[in-house]
């Protein structure tokens, strides 16, 4: 039993931290751009943003399905019921959260640090890049919990991943399978795993924020 | 020298400076006014902060927001505005006051003279590496201060100087601000404290009701 769970907490591990990184590379950029300057487009995008943080996760894993499933337009990729597109599902899914918590950070930075920085007479540039360097343990954080939010999601999962052993299972789905079939003491174990998870990493990003 | 002509400012929809007209000369010119007046608002649209709603502002007779934006950043560069609640970067004191002159592109040598320079003129170089979050309010204002100062602006704009700052600290700030002025640097503090505006200001500058008005005589006006 340890031996498969160990392998389906590496697998979550993997495909959510993948997402993670995917979905912090475009979203902490897309904020930044948001944020840089005011205008009635860009609070427009940002409520856009905002509003699909409470998106269902199987609303996205459907969308998803639709488009990667074999008749779908992106069906020529054949990556549906892989791990590659539970990754992309996650990091769609975070995507509006770290944008939306970024743009929260980034702005009430700006307030202080960005007129600080152009009042000493840095270039927009450099007044953005000090912006986001004196944001990053916060910024950290945001991705955090866009991360946490990736490995204890089931929907996005369940459908493009479609819990296939020793490929596409990863905690949620095994926890979920688990408990239809009456396997309590196997989804608990996971369970606790999955806290244990979330726990380490938010104690380990936490010491990180702090150190820089 | 900071001209702003017929400049008008809103935050929102309302003006918060209509009309003003002034004009930032050599020597020291003191900003007073009641709460909310205005005195910040000016001081951020002098430093090219804030775009004029209207009007425009000069700066060494040059209006930043219709220059290019490489002299727009050069005319900025001239100014320095430093915040009443000082403004700290991570890092340690010597990190703050060398973040001017590393956006200029200094040479390293030279940022290490003239950061060492400007926490000796503010009397607290033995804060240099300190990590500015343990530094009480007044010794940040010095930090901002000293920030300010390593840059050598021609024009510095001070909103609140002394707000954190004790009596010697108010003391030491004055006789620096005289140098300053006597170096030939354009000098404007918003300012609450009379003293200040009575014993180091050369003009005085009444914000209120949405406009400016110049007061020619100083202790007449404190009297009144």
């Amino acid at each position: 039993m340890w031996q498969e769970v160990a392998e389906v907490v590496m697998r979550s591990l993997l495909i959510s931290g993948m997402a993670t990184v995917l979905a912090a590379s475009w979203s902490i950029p897309i904020a930044m751009i948001l944020t840089a300057k005011e205008s009635e487009f860009r609070r427009t995008l940002l409520d856009v943003a905002n509003a699909l943080v409470a998106v269902p996760t199987v609303i996205i894993g459907l969308v998803l399905y639709l488009l990667f499933s074999r008749s779908g337009p992106l069906g020529f990729f054949g990556i549906l019921y892989t791990p590659i597109a539970i990754t992309i599902g996650q990091a769609v899914l975070i995507t509006p959260l770290i944008i939306s918590l970024s743009a929260s950070v980034l702005r009430e930075t700006k307030s202080g640090i960005w007129e600080m920085a152009v009042s000493i007479g840095a270039t927009e540039r450099q007044a953005l890049i000090t912006m986001v360097t004196e944001s990053f343990p916060r910024l950290l954080t945001t991705i955090l919990v866009g991360f946490n939010r990736a490995i204890g999601e089931l929907g996005v999962a369940l459908m493009l991943g479609g819990n296939i052993k020793g490929f596409t299972r990863v905690m949620t789905t095994v926890i979920a399978l688990e408990v239809s079939k009456g396997e309590f003491e196997f989804a608990l174990t996971l369970a606790g795993m999955l806290l244990l998870v979330t726990f380490t990493v938010t104690a380990i990003v936490r010491k990180v924020g702090k150190i820089a | 020298m900071i001209e702003l002509r017929n400049v008008s400012f809103a935050y929102v929809s309302e003006d918060v400076l209509k009309d003003v007209n002034l004009t930032f000369g050599l020597g020291v010119t003191a900003i007073i006014g009641p709460n909310g007046s205005g005195k910040t608002t000016l001081l951020k649209l002098a430093a090219a902060i804030y775009r004029p709603r209207m009007g425009e502002v000069l700066i060494d007779g040059i209006d930043p927001w219709s220059a290019s934006e490489t002299v727009r950043i050069s005319a900025r560069r001239n100014v320095v505005y430093v915040h009443e609640k000082p403004i700290m970067l991570r890092g340690s004191v010597a990190d703050n006051v060398a973040y001017g002159l590393r956006i200029r592109n200094v040479p390293a040598e030279e940022v290490i003279a003239r950061t060492e320079e400007a926490l000796e003129m503010l009397g607290i170089k033995h804060l240099a590496n300190e990590r500015v979050q343990t530094l009480s309010a007044g010794q940040q204002q010095k930090v901002a201060l000293a920030r300010a100062l390593a840059v050598r602006p021609k024009n510095l704009l001070l909103d609140e100087p002394t707000a954190n700052l004790d009596k010697n600290g108010r003391e030491t700030f004055m006789e620096l601000i005289k140098e300053l002025a006597s170096r030939g640097v354009c000098i404007a503090i918003a300012t609450h404290d009379r003293l200040l505006a009575l014993k180091l200001t050369d003009k005085i500058v009444l914000v209120e009701n949405k406009t400016v008005t110049f007061v020619e005589s100083p202790e007449y006006k404190y009297t009144e």
